[in-house]
């Protein structure tokens, strides 16, 4: 015990001797930024010309050394180069790329060199709460996942608040883990690896997310323009986000735009009464295959079609297909913050070899992000209606009004107008209140 | 059956992409590394922007037609200290690019050449604003730091590019001494208004301050990223006519309201300058960006 920390002593001893000859001036005569490195660094300001002269590589020379490493990789009964994942190779001194230097007077070289000394993970959690308003009895006639009160009585609701720890975990993959708690209990929302390093344009995702369906359905709600989803997402393709653990391989194919085509197989559960076939209770294997493409058109618009494919089975031979059409444009100005949002998804499914038949929704939304604090949006949706409202189609309109009062930290009211088959109509409101705190990695587009 | 499995390597091998075919495809996070880059790589490197010198950098979308930019980049250089914090990290990771992850070996981050200001030593939480808790990423106005991000740049060519080693440390020469004559020129403009006091909108010209002897009278922004209130824009205006503060730079990407109503009740001007290379149509490169900037400076305070 006592040797432990004798030795520790000394450890911390050299540690700071080492620390301040790093601080040390520069040797009257050196380049300014080269001096204090202690170890030769790549991206110390070193003039070029200055390193040991190595005569250029030629052709040949790329040659023989291809030679020799596919003669190494024979040797070592390993697959040729460029075959399979390399581990990408760390140039000398990459790795402590951010080790500190000082200039005389001007502060440490790479800024605070402590800030990646942590080897924690990006630790955030996003709270939602609302307080909400319906005009009905939502559970009865229109029934959804939630984000609903008492009827005709404003209720104030926790809605989750999401865990999320994120961070490479080698130099092969990085991790990403989603805890939900909410007012039923613990989920692990999406806790998956992916892997950065495949060749071939190939990304694999292996663990537990949600499923490479459709586009709505696979952002976690705080990504939402507006607070709740359509309900076409739960009435037409399962009552819970499509989700589950497997593996999903992505390849983004060679050309000049965006083009990724997605294959998953997943054991996915529906795991709500709410499900539409809800009779075949239980994990089912599910595949799915998406497309989905963004173009650039213009300046300041980009636009994003994805094609979504899946088949579910159902258990005594019956089977679920899903099919799913999305469609995004974002145009902004790049000179501005301000942008307009627009995005709609089309959503059919079947049931084969069981009872349930076919059924689809749709929705349709804009959304006018006019300025840093404020944004704006619109949206029709439509869904099959369930509970105990009578058969046909439930229609609702919406309007949400957002405040961010800064990145991390919005206010939301949404209004909606809900119509059930038989000209039962209904007002829905809720006031939603969401914050953000820690380091929360940046959302895809 | 090995044979069968050679075709298949084989076959796999020529769907990926040729590195080193041609030039060195370079892609930098903002344009201002663009032009670094293109000063010293030359003829032998191809060289694109992600952002715009237009766009405020901290808020450009994570795009996914940029990461396919990314696919096939040679060499990644960003700025470092979290200023693409917000977007550049899924494109990163969409791009498939192993070696362009942090510390790999096709990225350059920036920062890592130069001596940075700001960085906060005391404990750090957003009540403070949205700030950079690695230090302020808006190294590029100060041109002595912009020489050591060119060199940076010319040492990882030479790395990945080792046939080009002479060819770099040559570019390089002449454009440090093309920046010297610059440094020498702007300071002679600058010299007549050092000393004087200026406001800014966000925190982005600490080094320009540092470099040029133009005092930092503080930010429009009471703090990083928090929209001024009319009580902090007042005691601004009260603080101008009493330090005799006479300009107001505001990056054109920013709203200059807040600026506007200060300039007005205070008789400072606003001077709106390019954020970056770019950023109006004679910012052709960073020379030229930095001519518009000190010169737009020089006269708002002369």
């Amino acid at each position: 015990m006592k040797a432990r920390f004798i030795a520790g002593a000394l450890a911390a001893l050299a540690a700071a001797a080492a620390a301040a000859q790093q601080v040390a001036p520069p040797a009257a005569g050196s380049a300014p930024g080269t001096a204090a490195a202690a170890q030769p660094s790549p991206n110390a300001a070193a003039p070029v010309g200055s390193s040991a002269p190595a005569r250029p590589l030629t052709p040949s020379d790329e040659a023989e050394r291809r030679k020799l490493e596919e003669q190494i990789a024979k040797e070592l009964g390993a697959p040729a180069p460029g075959s399979a994942a390399q581990p990408p190779a760390a140039g000398p001194g990459t790795g402590a790329a951010l080790a500190p230097q000082a200039a005389p007077g001007q502060g440490t070289t790479g800024g605070n060199p402590y800030a990646r000394l942590l080897l924690l993970p990006d630790i955030s959690a996003i709270g939602d709460f609302a307080l909400a308003y319906d005009g009905y009895d939502v559970p009865q006639s229109s029934p959804r996942p939630d984000l609903y009160g008492r009827p005709n009585t404003p209720t104030p609701l926790f809605q989750e608040l999401e865990l999320a720890l994120q961070s490479v975990v080698d130099p092969y993959a990085r991790a990403d883990v989603f805890i939900s708690f909410h007012p039923d209990g613990v989920d692990v929302e999406e806790a998956y690896l992916t892997t950065l390093s495949l060749p071939a344009g190939l990304q694999v995702r292996a663990g537990k997310f949600f499923s490479p369906f459709g586009r709505l359905e696979q952002q976690h709600p705080h990504v939402w323009d507006f607070v709740d989803a359509p309900l076409a997402a739960t009435r037409v393709v399962a009552g819970d986000v499509l989700s589950g653990p497997g593996v999903d391989v992505a390849w983004l194919a060679p050309l000049p735009w965006f083009a990724e085509l997605h294959l998953a197989g997943q054991d996915t559960a529906p795991a709500t009464p709410l499900d539409p076939g809800a009779s075949a209770a239980g994990d089912r294997l599910t595949g799915i295959a998406r497309l989905v493409q963004f173009f650039p058109a213009g300046e300041a618009t980009t636009v994003g079609v994805g094609l979504s494919a899946a088949v579910r089975g159902e258990g005594a031979g019956g089977l679920r297909d899903l099919g799913g059409v999305d469609l995004y444009a974002r145009i902004r100005p790049p000179e501005t913050r301000a942008y307009l949002a627009l995005q709609g998804e089309l959503y059919g499914r079947r049931f084969t070899g069981m009872p349930g038949g076919s059924a689809w929704g749709t929705y349709a939304q804009a959304f006018w992000r006019q300025s840093p604090y404020w944004g704006y949006g619109v949206r029709y949706d439509r869904a099959p209606a369930a509970g105990d409202s009578a058969p046909g189609t439930e229609q609702r309109a919406s309007a949400v009004a957002s405040w961010f009062l800064s990145e991390f930290q919005r206010v939301r009211l949404q209004a909606t107008w809900d119509r059930r088959p038989g000209g039962k109509d209904a007002l829905e409101a809720l006031l939603h209140l969401e914050f953000g705190i820690g380091a929360h990695g940046a959302h895809p587009f | 059956m090995t044979s069968r499995l050679a075709l298949l390597s084989a076959a796999i091998a020529a769907t990926l992409p040729l590195r080193a075919a041609a030039a060195v495809n370079v892609v930098t996070t903002v344009p201002g590394l663009a032009s670094l880059a293109k000063s010293v790589g030359g003829d032998r490197i191809r060289v694109e922007s992600l952002s715009r010198g237009i766009q405020d950098p901290h808020f450009v979308d994570a795009n996914p037609i940029l990461a396919v930019k990314l696919r096939n980049a040679d060499l990644l250089v960003d700025v470092g200290l979290d200023l693409e914090i917000g977007w550049l990290p899924p494109l990163v990771n969409q791009s498939r690019n192993a070696e362009i992850q942090p510390n790999g070996s096709r990225r350059l981050t920036a920062a890592s050449a130069v001596a940075v200001l700001d960085v906060p030593t005391g404990p750090v939480d957003r009540s403070l604003g949205d700030l950079h808790p690695g230090g302020n990423p808006h190294f590029l106005t100060d041109p002595r730091r912009a020489g050591q991000v060119a060199a940076a740049i010319a040492a990882k060519l030479t790395q990945l590019d080792p046939g080009g080693q002479g060819y770099y440390a040559q570019q390089l020469a002449e454009f440090q001494k093309r920046l010297a004559a610059d440094e020498a020129r702007w300071q002679g403009v600058l010299a007549a208004v050092k000393g004087r006091k200026v406001f800014e909108r966000h925190r982005t010209l600490v080094y320009f301050f540092d470099w040029s002897g133009i005092v930092d009278g503080g930010e429009l922004e009471p703090r990083p990223g928090v929209p001024p209130p009319p009580a902090h824009l007042a005691e601004l205006v009260e603080r101008a006519r009493r330090e005799g503060v006479k300009a107001i730079l505001v990056e054109n990407y920013f709203d200059s309201r807040s600026a506007d109503v200060v300039a007005q009740h205070s008789g400072a001007k606003v001077v709106l300058i390019p954020g970056d290379v770019g950023g109006e149509p004679g910012a052709r490169d960073y020379e030229s960006y930095m001519d518009i900037v000190v010169s737009r400076i020089a006269g708002a305070l002369r």
